[in-house]
């Protein structure tokens, strides 16, 4: 009983706590940290996603990714004072039904979280070839793995290498695999701290010596592949000069960096099941750091990019790469038939083919100790659906034995598996990919919408927190830092929906599959929502209370 | 036939058994039933010095004046936190009296479980609403007393009570936990303590086990993994079985209809064991949400249907 005193020091107590249940220490902010650190993963989605920036002409990508941090500054704001008003409820699902209703939060948190999360399985296979198993394969001289994995088959293997990988990690749970995370984490920042070493000692001159010597050793490439990767990319790219600054084109830069550094608030699902979220610092500071040190190492690998590679070749590499993988009109094959991955660039300045497939390998935890996650939010916004008695229960089922969510899992690895197979059997739909970041940030835009109108909405909840005295000028600061964050996530859905020169390949206009398909999973999650309430109001029950909040007095 | 409205782990906060009162009328339920933990775990002393009272709340320390001081007790109940009256003595004295600070504790626990009592007699009186509160493990064995002193509040514990044909047993106690707190036992006496009850049931296809502790490995136990330091590991993103192996036992063997649990709040879910529906609504109390369980039992389909709800 009263086991604890609470107060500052030498002042005079303010709180007496007794022994009770729960009452536990707060978690370490590091540990938060190193999950916001990898959702916002800077080698996997963040080289990957920066290898198109070579599609915005003029664009400076040093002072976008410095922009884009700012501004996403405003969406971790945002999520870390949604933790502090309703920390246990469970992510976008719990705050969009409770804010803006039932039918609306299941439709926009189901879309994003659960339909749409298909489409990134194959993404992340497509990663798991381009950083591992191709330039792992080429540099052992396996050539016939490495060509297996770029065909269509190979492509159907690696996503149901990755749906095994993600399934093995949600049946081990996430103790098991935070230990696996934390491994991974360091080990992976020594590969980064070697690679960065690699490109900080060597010359641009070493690079280019290096770089034809491998691409022929490797590749069979004719001499002079630096300069042969610039030509080929120049029938179709006019290059690019790091120095060159100009405001739209930077602004342009946004939906693209929104492939990875959008998603600092990945774990806002998962901090909502901890005490010690109220406390607002601690959700916002790990995902802050997560969000800024990804900040500042990409801009460090950038300048050395520049530094030793050449901005122009970089850029141009990717711009060979993509183009004629595309089958853009006037695209010729790059010398060296691979996507351009600096961790491979950097480990030829090493002439041992030992040493480039040991650095490989070790940046390679940087997938694998990212993609276990991929699937663990959805499963929870599966549950809390299965709860809600929107869907069935069998949903939210957990084996005895193993603690295995197959109910959930079912739901993500089959449709999955059909949609990685439309990916790898079927380029024509390469937009709906393409439009997988733009969801996200819609069902993100929709939680922002949310978060801006608690005060009004949920006023109870919203004046019993910890954020009610702040204020700006009299306006709830959740509300202002909403209106930032909202109108820089319309932004960018503006820009993928509308623009012009369909720079993302996912302009209405130019990708009508990719329309037809999103409007159908819209139109199946309410379909779902209202078979729910039919059927459930047959047995009883009326959906539309589940959030109704019972009076007080 | 009955539905039944289960909340649970209310801690102490005033605006969450206010609305399992008005839970009834809300959801047109006949019987309502809190699972434990009722009390709450701290109270804040406001301290009156030359005519001013100083309190502070979430961090923030306010001076008010004496016709603010009621809407600073709410504000403090609501939270699930006791208000605690105190001059400037009064509270160096409760800083460094250990045995002061128990006795007040207590007081002040049991005087607002006292309080709950007459709301509950107020609010439901003459409705025909049947309300059953079984202590859990964080609550003092007292406060089993100042339950049964209510003519309005049915005390659950050890009980085998009938609730229009069916059959309902209650337990607070829990196995271990890392607090030691107040209805603690092994699994072995924990398992006797309930099997003494349920042996009694003559059918168990009408039986519900109230039982605070959830089973171990049901889903409906997870609770943030945390070290011996009590400190949560993994950015609390990890999780671990913590319920009850007797509590399982007991389910598995009886095979009651319905098995209501809470203890953890995190783990919020229903599931099936075998043929029985278990429970756990979770608990959101410190937002002054009450997560709860409506149940509409059946004569011939033993649970016609059930909702889970943040009210």
């Amino acid at each position: 009983m009263a086991e604890t005193t609470m107060g500052s020091a030498g002042a005079r107590p303010t709180l007496f706590l007794r022994n009770a249940t729960g009452l536990v220490k707060a978690w370490s902010t590091f540990d938060a940290f190193v999950y916001s650190f990898w959702s916002v993963n800077l080698i996997t989605l963040g080289l990957y996603g920066m290898s198109f920036a070579y599609t915005v002409p003029n664009g400076q990508l040093l002072a976008a990714i410095l922009i884009f941090g700012l501004l996403t500054t405003f969406l971790v704001g945002t999520y870390a004072m949604l933790v502090s008003v309703m920390p246990r409820t469970g992510g976008d699902y719990a705050w969009q039904s409770r804010v803006l209703g039932g039918g609306l939060g299941f439709v926009l948190s189901i879309t994003g979280w659960w339909f749409t999360l298909f489409l990134w399985a194959p993404i992340y296979a497509n990663i798991l070839v381009v950083q591992f198993f191709s330039p792992l394969a080429y540099t052992l001289g396996w050539t016939n793995v490495a060509t297996f994995f770029t065909s269509q088959n190979g492509i159907f293997v690696s996503c149901l290498i990755v749906l095994a990988f993600v399934s093995v990690v949600v049946t081990l749970g996430m103790e098991v695999y935070a230990r696996i995370q934390k491994i991974c984490f360091w080990i992976g920042l020594v590969g980064l701290a070697v690679t960065c070493a690699l490109l900080l000692f060597a010359s641009q001159s070493d690079f280019q010596n290096a770089f034809n010597r491998e691409a022929t050793s490797l590749f069979g490439a004719p001499a002079n592949a630096y300069q042969a990767t610039i030509d080929a990319a120049s029938k179709t790219f006019s290059g690019q000069d790091f120095g060159y600054f100009a405001f739209g084109p930077i602004f342009l830069l946004l939906p693209w960096l929104a492939f990875y550094l959008l998603w600092p608030n990945w774990g806002a699902t998962l901090y909502g099941e901890v005490r010690g979220a109220k406390d607002i610092r601690k959700p916002f500071w790990s995902m802050f750091w997560g969000l800024w040190v990804t900040v500042a190492l990409v801009a460090l690998v950038m300048i050395l990019i520049v530094k030793t590679m050449g901005w122009n070749f970089y850029q141009s590499a990717n711009a060979a790469y993509w183009n004629n993988l595309f089958a853009v009109q006037g695209a010729v094959a790059p010398p060296v038939p691979i996507w351009p991955y600096p961790v491979m660039f950097a480990g030829w300045l090493v002439d041992n083919h030992l040493f480039q497939a040991l650095l490989i390998l070790v940046m390679g935890l940087w997938f694998f100790g990212w993609a276990g996650t991929l699937f663990l939010s959805s499963t929870r916004v599966i549950f809390a659906a299965a709860f809600d008695r929107v869907l069935p229960a069998w949903a939210a089922n957990i084996s005895a034995k193993r603690r295995v969510p197959y109910g959930s899992l079912i739901l993500m690895i089959v449709p999955s598996v059909v949609i990685s197979a439309v990916y790898a059997y079927r380029p024509t739909f390469t937009s709906v990919f393409l439009d997988a970041t733009a969801v996200l940030a819609l069902t993100f835009f929709a939680t922002v919408v949310a978060a801006i109108i608690l005060p009004w909405r949920r006023k109870d909840l919203y004046d019993a927190s910890p954020i009610a005295r702040y204020k700006i000028a009299g306006v709830p600061l959740i509300t202002v830092v909403g209106v930032i964050t909202g109108l820089f996530l319309l932004f960018m859905l503006y820009q993928w929906s509308f623009n012009g020169d369909n720079l993302y390949g996912t302009s209405f206009q130019k990708t009508p599959n990719s329309v037809y398909y999103f409007l159908a999973t819209y139109i199946v999650a309410v379909v779902i929502y209202v078979s729910a309430r039919i059927y459930r109001s047959r047995q009883g029950i009326d959906l539309r209370r589940i959030h109704h909040e019972i009076p007080v007095e | 036939m009955p539905r039944v409205f289960f909340a649970t782990d209310l801690h102490g906060s005033e605006m969450c058994w206010r609305k399992f009162l008005n839970a009834a009328k809300f959801y047109d339920a006949d019987v309502l039933i809190c699972g434990g933990d009722m009390t709450g775990k701290a109270m804040i002393p406001i301290v009156e010095e030359n005519g001013h009272y100083t309190v502070t709340i979430a961090s923030e320390r306010q001076v008010v004046g004496g016709d603010q001081v009621a809407d600073i007790e709410n504000q403090i109940r609501r939270k699930g936190y006791y208000p605690l009256h105190v001059t400037p003595a009064r509270l160096q004295e409760l800083d460094q009296d250990a045995d002061v600070r128990k006795a007040t504790f207590q007081q002040i626990m049991l005087d607002g479980v006292r309080r709950w009592m007459n709301m509950a007699a107020e609010k439901l009186r003459g409705s025909g609403v049947r309300i059953f509160v079984c202590p859990g493990n964080d609550d003092e064995m007292e406060v089993d007393d100042v339950v049964r002193e209510s003519d309005m509040v049915e005390l659950g514990e050890g009980r085998m009570v009938e609730i229009d044909g069916f059959t309902m047993i209650s337990t607070g106690w829990s196995n271990h936990t890392p607090w030691n707190t107040h209805r603690e036992e092994t699994e072995e006496k924990l398992g006797e303590r309930i099997e003494a009850m349920a042996r009694q049931i003559s059918d168990q296809s009408r039986a519900i086990f109230n039982l605070h502790c959830p089973p171990f490995r049901s889903g409906l136990d997870e609770a943030p993994a945390i070290d011996a330091d009590l400190k949560l590991l993994h950015g609390g993103r990890a999780l671990r079985p913590v319920g009850s192996t007797a509590v399982k036992e007991a389910i598995e063997k009886h095979q009651p209809l319905l098995s209501l649990h809470g203890h953890i709040h995190e783990s919020k879910g229903a599931v099936k064991l075998g043929k029985t529906l278990s429970i756990n609504p979770g608990s959101a109390y410190e937002e002054g949400m009450l997560m709860a369980a409506i149940i509409n039992l059946d004569a011939k389909k033993g649970i016609k249907s059930y909702q889970l709800v943040n009210g």
